[in-house]
């Protein structure tokens, strides 16, 4: 597949808009309202890629992530992912809130950047809630949809020949063999969605119960 | 020619002569005058011409004719379907070659010495002095000068104008001249008893007779004119020399000679020229002149619209009162009693009374002196605010005075108190501006307020664009309508106030009217004023290129960002200060170029500041899919690397 899905080490960096005071101010004008949701919402994308975000925080100041460090095998998966073991730190709320510019994009803001990456299926609320005023603070940001996950994870199994195999979801994300597959340290809850579009499908076939869930390729 | 080209303001109005007055203004009528297409358009009538503002093609078909070069007037009150008429009968021109050589009666404007004989405030003098024939011999290059028509032996002081010699520019004694006028009339007094009949001119006025009028000398030179005499030589009146027939003017000396063949309507004419150009004239001149002189063409006015029975009137008026002459002529002495009001600011007391009684000057000298021209000073404004105000006509015959007055006083309050100098100046400056605004008055009744509008709208585009008053230029071009009006009434000096309504819709008369300025609403509803070549574009880039400057203007400040990227913001009063507009103004204008995406805004704590728009920068409407951007990046990485 692709080179190592481990973050680089190198801070991520932040486009030229991120220094713009303006673009943390909601553009009255539709057309350059329309070109600052699509910075933000790359932004936003590209942000959570090179963190690895999956699920973002939105008033929350750090958005908790699933991060995949080098030595994930104390990682185990939880499905209520609020209570995120690792935090990391470096990505708390940086990317809503320029320190240096001491410019802040507010929370109603990030909820139409949130809104506008959901219209494009890059976003997803937490819950499901439709509209960002019901729903709660927690979004999906699919930097890769369910879709192109599974997508992913069909061509590990055919690549490395496990079709007809069943394997456990944690060994899709924390076991050794993914290491060096992009999916690895996936969100368990991202798993499953994603699993789920391959079920639809018919590719593959999910059993077992809530912890030790194991899924069968065809 | 009579009918000439105009000049027209930048608000499509003639551009009127120093001391013109604006009388009467007439929409929709027509010219019938050789051009065709001069039959829509408007027609204004001033004290000194009626000029005729073409609707379709203002720039290329607007004409004037002087009312000084009208011979009378007639009016046709219109028949069923035909609209009421006014015809204009302009004098006959003359050949040029004749009136060239007697220069102080050039038909095209009225010499300067004219002014003081032929002011209405005197009567005409009964004999006129025939100044083809007076001459006056220059003592430094004997070069014989006519005396100029209006000089008069019996009124001329020292302070009469003389003119310097034609030949050698050198003026001439005041006794030179006089004793040269004196020899004259005696001359022609025993020569030529027919002049003592000046006027009427009967419309059967023989030729033979209008030959023996030309000159003093004409009954002892060729008693009886023979027409078809090819080789008679012609003696001149003045130096006796023997010129050829068929010239004009003396070989020698430059006497103007009167040829056999002269068709009477030529030397009627000649003599006319000093006279009053009132209606009474004979309406046979036609006839008279087809012979030699060039015929005038009759000018007709069409008033499709009505008004022709005011504009009758006020033409009537303004024939009568023959302001043209007056033109630039300083304020006449009424009569002794009123003295001298401020011609020469008070220079002396006893001067007004005139030379016809300069014994009754009493020197004082003194501090007494200086009291006694106070006190005659103040009686002097005293007679003519009273005369002035004791009806409507009388003001505004004296409206000058008045004026003149006024601003003496202002200038006089300004002194003592050094109030507010620029608004009292601009007041001032104003107040002799009174004379050309237009007021409902002054407008034709038949079409209603449109007319007013319309022409309430040029005088505002005039008041805007005026150079002199820089209302616009001072306001960074462009003002708001409330300011505008303000400013406006202000002028006007409390006369004939326009109501907001009517100021509203007279600028938006300017778009229709093709006027030099534009009237521009906001989107808050905000109307501001500003010329018609400022467009949007013109503002933005001007911005923008303000806002590029602050790029390579170091900050006073420390900023968080880089100021060399992206400049600073600006408010609404930074950009208030910069261009000199009001700060509504300013706001606006941001706003729209924000509009425009040119511009994109920020919400601080420092308030709401505009920054160049480096947000919409035009790439890709869309966002890339940050995989395949990553993808993209590392392709590249190893290509540039060498690997791919």
């Amino acid at each position: 597949m692709q080179s190592s899905p481990t973050p680089t080490p190198a801070p991520f960096a932040f486009p030229r808009e991120y220094f713009f005071p303006p673009f943390f101010t909601r553009q009255t004008n539709l057309t350059t309202h329309h070109a600052q949701l699509v910075k933000w919402a790359s932004l936003v994308l590209s942000y959570c890629r090179h963190h690895r975000i999956f699920k973002l925080s939105l008033s929350g100041q750090s958005p908790t992530t699933t991060t995949t460090t080098t030595t994930a095998s104390t990682t185990t998966p939880t499905t209520n992912l609020l209570d995120a073991t690792t935090p990391s730190s470096t990505t708390s709320d940086e990317l809503f809130h320029n320190r240096k510019l001491n410019r802040k994009l507010s929370l109603a803001d990030v909820r139409e950047v949130i809104d506008f990456l959901r219209k494009d299926g890059r976003a997803e609320y937490v819950g499901g809630g439709s509209s960002g005023k019901d729903s709660g603070d927690v979004a999906w940001v699919y930097w890769r949809t369910p879709e192109e996950w599974a997508a992913l994870i069909e061509a590990w199994v055919d690549e490395t020949g496990q079709k007809g195999t069943v394997l456990t979801l944690y060994e899709l994300t924390q076991g050794d063999a993914t290491r060096g597959a992009e999916f690895h340290g996936l969100d368990p809850e991202l798993l499953q969605k994603a699993l789920g579009t391959l079920v639809k499908r018919q590719k593959a076939q999910i059993f077992g119960h809530e912890d030790s869930q194991g899924v069968k390729f065809f | 020619m009579a009918v000439r080209k105009i000049d027209l303001t930048t608000a499509l109005r003639p551009s009127y002569l120093p001391d013109e007055d604006l009388l009467f203004v007439q929409d929709n009528v027509g010219l019938k005058y050789k051009l065709p297409n001069q039959q829509n358009g408007q027609v204004y009538l001033t004290s000194h011409r009626i000029c005729y503002v073409d609707k379709a093609e203002p720039r290329r078909q607007s004409v004037a004719l002087d009312l000084k070069d009208v011979e009378r007037y007639e009016f046709y009150a219109g028949f069923l379907k035909s609209s009421a008429k006014i015809t204009l009968i302009p004098k006959a021109t003359k050949r040029s070659s004749l009136h060239s050589s007697i220069p102080s009666r050039s038909a095209n404007g009225t010499p300067p010495q004219s002014q003081r004989t032929d002011s209405p405030f005197r009567a005409p003098p009964v004999e006129q002095p025939s100044a083809s024939t007076a001459t006056w011999v220059c003592t430094i290059c004997s070069f014989s000068n006519p005396l100029p028509s209006n000089f008069d032996p019996a009124t001329a002081t020292a302070h009469t104008p003389l003119p310097p010699c034609l030949a050698c520019g050198i003026k001439p004694t005041l006794a030179h001249v006089l004793k040269a006028a004196i020899s004259n009339v005696s001359r022609r007094q025993t020569a030529g008893p027919p002049l003592q009949t000046p006027r009427p001119i009967q419309p059967g006025f023989s030729s033979q007779l209008s030959v023996q009028a030309s000159g003093p000398t004409s009954s002892s030179r060729d008693p009886s004119p023979q027409d078809s005499d090819p080789d008679a030589s012609f003696q001149c009146p003045r130096c006796t020399f023997l010129n050829h027939p068929s010239l004009l003017s003396c070989e020698i000396c430059g006497a103007p000679l009167i040829s056999h063949d002269l068709p009477a309507g030529l030397t009627q004419q000649s003599r006319r020229e000093t006279e009053s150009p009132g209606p009474f004239l004979n309406p046979s001149l036609s006839g008279a002149s087809s012979k030699g002189v060039e015929t005038p063409e009759n000018v007709k006015l069409s008033f499709r619209g009505g008004g022709e029975k005011i504009f009758y009137e006020r033409l009537k008026g303004s024939m009568t009162q023959r302001k043209w002459l007056l033109q630039g002529a300083p304020p006449i002495p009424k009569s002794s009693r009123y003295g001298d009001p401020l011609a020469d600011n008070g220079s002396g007391t006893g001067k007004g009374v005139g030379a016809g009684a300069p014994a009754e000057r009493v020197k004082i000298a003194g501090i007494a002196g200086l009291e006694h021209r106070g006190e005659a000073m103040r009686k002097n404004n005293e007679l003519v605010i009273g005369s002035a105000f004791e009806d409507l006509e009388a003001l505004m015959a004296s409206a000058r005075e008045v004026v003149a007055l006024a601003e003496k006083f202002a200038r006089q309050v300004k002194g003592a108190a050094g109030s507010n100098a620029s608004e009292n100046a601009l007041l001032a400056e104003s107040a002799s501006q009174l004379g050309l605004i237009t007021t409902k008055d002054i407008v034709g009744s038949g079409s209603g307020d449109s007319l007013y509008l319309s022409e309430l709208s040029r005088t505002l585009a005039e008041f805007l664009t005026d150079d002199s008053r820089g209302v616009l230029k001072r306001a960074g071009g462009i003002i708001s309508l409330v300011d505008l009006w303000a400013k406006f009434n202000r002028a006007r000096g409390g006369v004939e106030l326009v109501s907001p309504a009517d100021f509203e819709k007279a600028a938006n008369l300017w778009e229709k009217l093709e006027l030099p300025v534009r009237l521009r609403t906001f989107k808050s509803g905000v109307m501001v004023v500003q010329g018609r070549d400022r467009t949007d574009e013109h503002t933005i880039k001007a911005l923008l290129a303000w806002l590029r400057d602050l790029h390579e203007i170091p900050p006073d400040g420390e900023l968080a960002w880089d100021w060399r990227e992206f400049g600073r913001g600006v408010t609404a009063r930074d950009v208030a200060e910069r261009f000199g507009w009001s700060i509504g103004v300013a706001e606006e204008e941001l706003e729209m170029a924000e509009e425009r995406g040119v511009l994109c805004r920020e919400e601080g704590i420092e308030g709401l500041t505009f920054w160049e728009n480096l947000i919409d920068t035009g790439e890709g409407k869309g966002y890339r899919d940050p995989a395949k951007e990553a993808e993209d990046r590392m392709v590249k990485m190893l290509r540039e690397s060498g690997f791919l």
